[in-house]
């Protein structure tokens, strides 16, 4: 592969800065955008992680998941019987995003708005249900909404039935980048003009026995079972695989004139998307990062950004060997020393098709507070990671600039540039 | 429980249906019960009453005094 060199992919569009108006965000650090921050921040409720029963007896038995909200209270028996778990989060941020972006959906014009929610696996809790009732109870006991439950769209379809959106609705799904890759999807609709406002970003849920074990036969998850809020360590030298948690991060993007018309306060702008594939691997990244640099180095050029320009960056970061490895490095090589990384999945989990949508929201408020979140459980820094990571605690730093990098299964990588309003 | 009783508290606990609403002449359909919801109604009802259901055609048209008979109709066989 012809490695990517600086500038080599501007794309021919003219630069498009998308305004960040509404932020929402459901997540084991806190449900609510200043909730989430906080606790990402490490300065509000220690993350939820926990052993849990339907795990019990496998080398990963823990997950992140979200306790300090009701998904039956909020939105209704009525509701919550054609939601799975994925979904139901999807609802709850999208309604916390709308509100925070001023929008009455009541009045707005809904031919206008769009969805985009990413997700990697859907339903599959409703999926592992099912096919054990299946194999205990037989054909004439399984649910007849397996199909509305499971499909990796029904985030995106609940969303716009919940707030009555009738512009395009969509799913991506390419799995743990697929949160960014809906945002970066939505940049492009509004830039085209398909719609003027997109509720966009990544909603899962996998509390699943099926998932979880065979992400242990993988032997891609941390087995730290004595010390599960110890198990996820970005960039230290002692990690040891992912954790596994649900949750949903989504925005409203809007385009900048339809934002400006109505008074909207805008948070952020997204102001440049890249992605490419590895064609490497089913599983690892490209050894030499040169999946992700091509990604960020078109994302960079997209919005017209040096490397230089770049403060902040919300990297991947999973907390295994490979992973953590490469893209340091490759971050390193396409944006220099200077640029404060965090990986926040200490905080949250890995929430897998959720993770771009979750991080990407973290990085919008990183630039309005200029503050970096500190990756949780860096006690013994890599010596082999050659960037910035902020660790212990939040870093003041002064930056317009920042990135967001996400590698997904399947070599699909994705970087946003996000720029200061 | 009558079977009626039954039914009323699935539409109630499993459906959000508001209890004010069930009355034997409405229709399903305005209870927001659609040919997915019935087919779910279908194995809750079969699930709590230990009866067998899969040659009852339901509809949306049909009201929920129907549905009961037709339960009950079951029931007694």
């Amino acid at each position: 592969m012809t490695p990517p060199g600086p500038g080599a992919h501007r794309p021919g569009a003219a630069p498009f800065a998308a305004a960040v108006t509404g932020i929402g965000l459901v997540t084991a650090a806190g449900t609510g955008a200043d909730a989430a921050w906080r606790g990402a921040c490490g300065t509000g409720a220690a993350p939820s992680v926990h052993h849990l029963d339907e795990l019990a007896g496998l080398p990963c038995d823990f997950m992140y998941t979200v306790t300090d909200t009701d998904p039956r209270g909020v939105l209704g028996v009525g509701a919550l019987r054609l939601m799975d778990r994925f979904s139901q989060l999807a609802v709850i941020a999208a309604r916390e995003a709308v509100a925070d972006a001023g929008l009455d959906p009541t009045v707005w014009d809904s031919g206008r708005v769009a969805v985009v929610i990413g997700s990697a696996h859907g339903g599959l809790p409703f999926y592992d249900e099912q096919h054990t009732t299946l194999a205990e109870r037989g054909a004439r006991r399984v649910s007849p909404k397996l199909a509305p439950l499971t499909v990796v769209n029904g985030a995106a379809s609940s969303v716009a039935m919940d707030l009555g959106v009738h512009g395009p609705s969509l799913a991506v799904s390419t799995a743990c980048s697929s949160g960014t890759v809906a945002i970066g999807t939505a940049h492009q609709m509004l830039r085209a003009g398909a719609c003027d406002v997109v509720v966009a970003g990544g909603a899962e849920s996998v509390r699943s026995r099926l998932l979880i074990a065979s992400a242990c036969q993988m032997r891609a998850v941390s087995t730290r079972r004595d010390d599960p809020l110890a198990a996820c360590r970005p960039f230290d030298t002692h990690r040891d695989g992912f954790v596994v948690g649900e949750g949903a991060g989504l925005l409203v993007l809007e385009r900048p004139e339809h934002a400006r018309a109505r008074g909207a306060t805008v948070r952020a702008h997204v102001a440049g998307y890249g992605a490419s594939s590895d064609a490497y691997s089913a599983v690892a990244p490209d050894p030499g990062g040169l999946g992700i640099e091509r990604a960020l180095r078109t994302a960079l050029a997209d919005a017209g950004v040096g490397a230089a320009e770049v403060g902040h960056v919300n990297a991947h970061g999973t907390s295994t060997v490979a992973n953590d490895l490469i893209e340091a490095t490759m971050l390193r090589r396409v944006l220099g020393e200077h640029p404060l990384v965090t990986s926040t999945k200490a905080m949250t989990g890995h929430t897998l098709g959720a993770a771009g949508g979750i991080e990407t929201a973290l990085t919008v408020l990183a630039l309005r507070h200029q503050l970096v979140p500190p990756t949780g459980n860096l006690d013994a820094p890599d010596p082999a990671i050659p960037v910035d990571v902020v660790s212990k605690e939040a870093r003041r730093g002064a930056f317009d600039c920042a990135v967001k990098t996400s590698l997904g299964f399947g070599g699909h990588n994705a970087a946003l540039v996000l720029t200061r309003a | 429980m009558s079977t009626s009783e039954e039914i009323n508290a699935l539409l109630v606990t499993r459906f959000g249906t508001d209890p004010g609403a069930i009355r034997p002449e409405v229709p399903l359909r305005q209870l927001r019960l659609d040919s997915l919801a019935l087919e779910e109604l279908r194995l809750l009802i079969e699930d709590r009453m230990d009866v067998d259901l899969e040659d009852v055609v339901l509809s949306s048209r049909d009201t929920l005094g129907q549905l009961v008979a037709a339960v009950r109709s079951k029931a007694g066989a």
